[in-house]
Order: structure tokens, then C-alpha cells, then sequence
């Protein structure tokens, strides 16, 4: 199946990503930042100092105990910091040695048997669920899951040249993602060779068009729309490639394949680091003058992390623009109560997918009124896929963060 | 990364636009323009001030585009103290007290417009020369491609204001020789803020609009008269929301029904 996203806008992108593989760093530091694991209480089972394989558990959900987040690389805990509420802020590790904890395969081949694996050896966190894009609970059933081949966003790494010589692993770990759900598996792709066999209950779906045609969103609300009572998951293709991995070897391999671009480097590189890895160690020697931002995720949608984050599958480094001073009178005559309304011109009509009417969307979100914005599809959506909305406003308003504040009153409901 | 379309880009964006049209315009009807959009800007860029003051809605340079539209289409011998009392009205109700340009409903060109249409009635109005529909139709494209005026609106008008002048047996092309029918349609009818905001309801919207403006100009006011392309965006602007709803009752029939 092929589908054309004719919606979507073009972004202006300086420099292009380098030809070649990515090439592997050693990086010396690695952090888990406690933001990505929003909404976790989170039960620490390491100490600081101790010694951990990759692999093993370095905390888990108070609430949901099999849900459980492990070490990306062998080292030792270096520091942990616990945030406000006691939920965990940061956590990071010096790496060292090559220990892997080998996890045990013989139930595998089993729904019950894959979930727990996937609990056990930390891969469970790959998956998202919509709506809400949280991750899903340990026996939560999906109605379809969907497996992101195809990346859009500014200067992120080609799927096909990401999962190069790893095409095996990929495959399998997209088979064993079928034992998750009764529903169809769609691996959605850009308009490449197929990535994985078109099977019975795996489609392979084609996605042409300028972002966000490569963002989860988009293809949930056109291929299978979520709702409460039928909620979707979704995956990145390095995770899926990574639970083949796992599946193949017994081991979890949580290395990443980044890219690290953008305005504030001297030239675009491709890495293969773990995940978590030291974003201001790998780009320090090779910035621009100049202060600079450095984000986990794209210039787009990326936030400033010293970490990468465990769904970012590229970092950015921006020039850091500080206000300027300016004239008091003139400050004070731009000075607003609220935020400029924006302006529903034709481009922020083109930042959601073809099934989405943005315009009022945007409004029900800006107002943070829920059941509007759920009546108009905002299930279906995740804070990456308003990123674009937010561009094409001006960057007036964040309107990610009015979909998580809506979304988190539609969960408590 | 942020892209162009703050709300003050974006105005300086149909400003930049509206020039050409402006300069044309002038020349077409003489030195009492450029006095009629002093008067306006002055009156607007009051009114502005007070509610930057009293209610720290900051200033727009929107200002400039309804004082232009206000100097060209009030193209008769309006007396300047008529167009402090529309440009008043128009700015503060169809503006203004929504909280500004991106709140409102109704663009403040065209409430000001109305109010002196209505209230001053004995004031004849002519239109424009070709030469600012040329000019208009510039701006269009700079518009179409800068993605602030939608393909939709820029489509369905014309569409539906050739069809309607068929309908009613008239010249389909004599519309389009009109300069400040052309302008009207470009700016106010084309106005992102009040036009319909979904895909479906755009094409509806600028086809009612187009289909208003050609009822208005053949069976009342005269097509080369600028009252037609005004009440036309007046009533097209007031029947977006509905349009609206209804173009999203068709588009989320997927989840509906879903939560809430």
C-alpha cells in the first residue's frame, strides 16, 4: 500500500548528512533522564557505586512493577538524583566492560512468554500507546502496532541506512511483534525497497510527503485511528531491530544509530552510541563558535537534554539566541497578557496529517478544552506531532505541551 | 526552530502584499485617498493603544491593511468625521473587543465598511480601475505562496462568482476587470482569520463568498460598486463557523463517538 501525504510542509534544512555508515563512539557518560519516563513512580533497585551489566534493572514503576528500565551499557552507577514526588530525575553511569545479562529464550515464542522477555530485558519502554502515548500496561492488548520506518524530521538518519546489516534482526523483531496483538502490524516505510515481507498479519505501508508523513500520528489517524476502548501501539524501527536482537542472541543491544546535525555543528556526523549517551561529549569538539543549545531530537521537536533520550534517534545542536535588551518602553508595548493568537493561515492548515482538521484542533488546545479536542482527534496524537504546529505558529505557543495537559485530564477521566 | 507565520509576520506579510494595489488605488482615485487612510490609521492606532493600555493586547500593523481597505473602497465623498465614527466602530466591535487580530470574527474592514454603507447611505461609492485588480491579483500569488491565503479560498471564490454570474445570465469575465471587487476578494473575503478554517469548509466558504458577491453586484448594487464584495464577506464571514462545523462532522465520522 502506498500513500501519499500531499499535506505537510517543506523545512528549510542547511547542510546535508554525510554519506557512509555511522561510525561507532565510545562516549563517557551515559544518563537516563527521569523525563522520559513521565508519570513512572519510580522504585530504584541499584544503588550509587554499584556495578551493573547491560541489561540490568536499574529501577521500575511502583505501580506497574514489570515494567522495568535497565542499564544500556556495563558500568557503574556514577549518581542518581531524585526529582520532587520522589520520581527520578537523572541517573547516570560511567561506562565500562563489555558484561551483558543474557536473558533466557525458551518461552519466547508465546505471547506471555515475549512480554515477559520484553519486560525483563527493558524493551518494553520501546512501546508507546496511543492514545496518550505513554507506555502501555504490562497485559494492556492493542488493536494494531504500528513500527515507524521512516523518519521525516530534519536531519534524522535514514531507516534503511540506520538498520543496515541489521535487516535480519529487524525482520524478526517485527515478526515477534505480531504475538503482541491479534490485530494487523504495520510497518510503515518511506517509498524504499520493502523492509520486511508483506505476511497475513503484517502490511507494509508506504509514506511519501514532507513532514510530519513520517511521524506516528499521521499513520495512526489514516490507517487505524485509536479511541479507549481500541488503543494502538507504536515503535521505532531501532527497537524493533533491537528486540530481533534480542531474540537472535539473548542479549539486549540498546546501541543507537544517531545522527548529530544542525546549524550549531562545523559538519553533520552519523554515530552508533548507546542510548543515553553524552550529547555534550560528542558534540563539544566539532561545534561551531559560539554558545549553543544542544537538544535531544530534531531542531524541530527536540528538547534541550544533556542525555539522549531513549525516543530520539538524533540530537541538534542550535545557536543559543539570548534575548535581546531591549528599550523598556518598547518592551513593555509588546508585553502581552496572552499569547498572540495565531494566525490560521494555509501553512498550519498542512502540519497535521490529511485526516486531522488542524485549525480547530489547534484552538480546542490552545483553550485546553479536552473534550473538544478529543472529539477532534487528538487520541490519535503525541506532543512530536504538534512540534510542526508550534513551527508553523511562530513558536508562539507550545502546543505539545497543551496536548499533554489535555491528554493527562482525558487520562484521569 | 520557528517558522514565519507569527501573527505580526504574517501581517507584515499582507502589508508588503497590499502596496501595489495601494499605489494603484491612489492613483485611480486621487490625493482625498491618502487623507481617508490617514484618518483611519489614526483613529485604528488609537483605538489599539487603548486596549494595549487597558487591556495589554499588544499593537498590530493589521492596522495598516484595514486603513488601506477603508481608504479604497469608501472611495466616495465620505467626510472624515463619518470615517472616524465607522473606523471607530469597526476596529473596536469587530476587532478589538475579541482581543484583537487572530480572535475576531468579523474583519474590521469590513464592519467599518458595512457602517458606513449603512449609515451613510446618500454617499456614493465607485469602483477601482483594472489596473488595481491587476495589482490585487499579485498580491494573491505573493499571499498563495508566503501560505497565508489558502489555495481553497483562492479557488472556490472565483469559481462560485463565475458561476453565479452565468446563473443570473450576466458577463463572466466583467467581474474580474474590477478593481475593488478583485481587492475585496483577495483581502477581505481572503482573510485567514475570519474565513472558514477547515479544508472542506474553505472550498464552501469561498464559493458561498464568490457566489454573494456576484448576487449582491448584479442584482443590487452594481458589480463595480465595492458594496457587494463588502456585505458579501460580511454574511460569507458569519456563515464560516457553520460551514466549520460541518466540514468536521464529516472529517473525524472515524472516531467519533469515541470519548466525549
Amino acid at each position: 500500500m502506498r500513500i501519499d501525504i500531499r499535506h505537510g510542509l517543506p523545512l528549510p534544512v542547511a547542510g546535508a548528512l554525510p554519506e557512509g555508515g555511522f561510525i561507532p563512539t565510545r562516549v563517557p557518560k551515559i544518563g537516563i533522564s527521569g523525563a522520559d519516563y513521565a508519570g513512572m513512580r519510580t522504585e530504584l533497585l541499584v544503588t550509587e557505586g554499584q556495578t551493573v551489566a547491560c541489561g540490568s534493572p536499574l529501577f521500575r514503576d511502583r505501580k506497574r512493577p514489570e515494567i522495568t528500565i535497565t542499564a544500556p551499557s556495563s558500568g557503574h552507577i556514577e549518581r542518581i538524583e531524585i526529582g520532587p514526588q520522589r520520581r527520578l530525575s537523572l541517573l547516570t553511569i560511567i561506562p565500562e566492560g563489555e558484561d551483558a545479562e543474557r536473558f533466557d529464550l525458551a518461552a519466547a515464542d508465546t505471547p506471555a512468554g515475549l512480554r515477559a522477555l520484553m519486560q525483563q530485558a527493558g524493551l518494553w519502554p520501546a512501546l508507546r500507546t496511543r492514545p496518550f502515548d505513554r507506555i502501555p500496561a504490562p497485559d494492556a492488548k492493542p488493536v494494531a502496532v504500528f513500527v515507524t520506518a521512516i523518519d521525516t524530521r530534519p536531519h534524522a538518519p535514514d531507516p534503511v541506512m540506520a538498520l543496515g546489516g541489521v535487516e535480519d534482526d529487524f525482520a524478526r523483531g517485527v515478526d515477534a511483534l505480531s504475538l503482541l496483538t491479534q490485530g494487523q502490524v504495520y510497518v510503515c516505510q518511506d517509498d524504499g525497497p520493502d523492509l520486511v515481507e508483506t505476511q497475513d498479519r503484517i502490511s507494509v505501508v508506504r509514506f511519501t510527503g514532507f513532514h510530519p508523513a513520517g511521524l506516528p500520528g499521521t499513520h495512526i489517524a489514516r490507517l487505524h485511528p485509536a479511541t479507549l476502548n481500541a488503543p494502538v501501539w507504536h515503535i521505532n524501527y531501532q527497537d524493533a531491530a533491537a528486540l530481533g536482537h534480542l531474540l537472535a542472541h539473548g542479549t539486549a543491544d540498546f546501541s543507537r544509530n544517531i545522527s548529530l546535525a544542525g546549524p550549531g555543528m562545523q559538519q553533520p556526523r552519523l554515530l552508533r552510541v548507546p542510548m543515553g549517551a553524552d550529547l555534550h561529549a560528542l558534540s563539544r569538539p566539532h561545534l561551531t563558535p559560539g554558545p549553543k543549545r544542544i537538544l535531544s531530537g530534531s531542531a524541530l521537536d527536540g528538547r534541550e537534554a544533556q542525555y539522549l533520550s531513549r525516543y530520539h534517534l538524533q540530537a541538534s545542536a542550535i545557536d543559543r539566541v539570548e534575548p535581546r535588551d531591549r528599550n523598556w518602553f518598547i518592551a513593555a508595548l509588546s508585553r502581552a497578557s496572552a499569547p498572540a493568537a495565531f494566525i490560521p493561515t494555509a501553512a498550519v492548515d498542512r502540519t497535521l496529517g490529511p485526516d486531522m482538521p488542524a485549525v480547530p484542533l489547534l484552538r480546542a488546545l490552545s483553550i485546553g478544552d479536552a473534550e473538544r479536542a478529543a472529539q477532534l482527534g487528538c487520541l490519535q496524537l503525541g506532543e512530536d506531532d504538534l512540534a510542526l504546529a508550534t513551527y508553523a505558529t511562530g513558536g508562539e505557543t507550545d502546543f505539545g505541551a497543551w496536548l499533554r495537559a489535555v491528554l493527562d485530564t482525558l487520562e484521569a477521566a | 526552530m520557528r517558522g514565519i507565520w507569527h501573527r505580526d509576520t504574517v501581517s507584515w506579510i499582507i502589508v508588503a502584499a497590499m502596496l501595489p494595489a495601494a499605489v494603484a488605488a491612489s492613483l485611480d482615485l486621487g490625493l482625498a485617498t491618502m487623507q481617508r487612510f490617514g484618518v483611519a490609521l489614526a483613529v485604528i492606532g488609537f483605538w489599539q493603544g487603548v486596549f494595549l493600555f487597558t487591556r495589554a493586547q499588544p499593537l498590530s500593523p493589521i492596522a495598516l491593511v484595514t486603513a488601506i481597505a477603508v481608504a479604497i473602497l469608501a472611495s466616495g465623498a465620505t467626510e472624515m468625521w463619518q470615517i472616524v465614527l465607522a473606523a471607530s466602530f469597526g476596529t473596536v466591535i469587530g476587532e478589538q473587543i475579541f482581543g484583537g487580530w487572530g480572535r475576531n470574527v468579523v474583519n474590521a474592514g469590513v464592519v467599518t465598511l458595512a457602517f458606513l454603507y449603512f449609515a451613510f447611505p446618500e454617499v456614493l461609492h465607485s469602483g477601482t480601475s483594472p489596473l488595481v485588480a491587476v495589482a490585487a491579483g499579485l498580491a494573491a500569488l505573493l499571499l498563495l505562496v508566503t501560505g497565508v491565503l489558502s489555495w481553497r479560498i483562492a479557488v472556490a471564490a472565483p469559481v462560485g462568482l463565475v458561476l453565479a454570474t452565468l446563473a443570473l445570465g450576466q458577463d463572466p469575465a466583467a467581474p474580474f476587470l474590477e478593481g475593488s471587487l478583485v481587492l475585496g476578494l483577495v483581502f477581505l473575503i481572503g482573510d485567514p482569520v475570519t474565513s472558514a478554517s477547515t479544508r472542506m469548509g474553505r472550498l464552501a466558504y469561498g464559493a458561498l463568498a464568490g457566489a454573494l458577491v456576484a448576487i449582491f453586484g448584479w442584482a443590487d448594487a452594481g458589480i463595480g460598486a465595492p458594496q457587494a464584495v463588502v456585505f458579501a464577506a460580511l454574511l460569507a464571514s458569519l456563515f464560516a463557523p457553520l460551514l466549520d462545523a460541518a466540514a468536521i462532522a464529516v472529517a473525524t465520522r472515524k472516531w467519533r463517538g469515541g470519548h466525549g
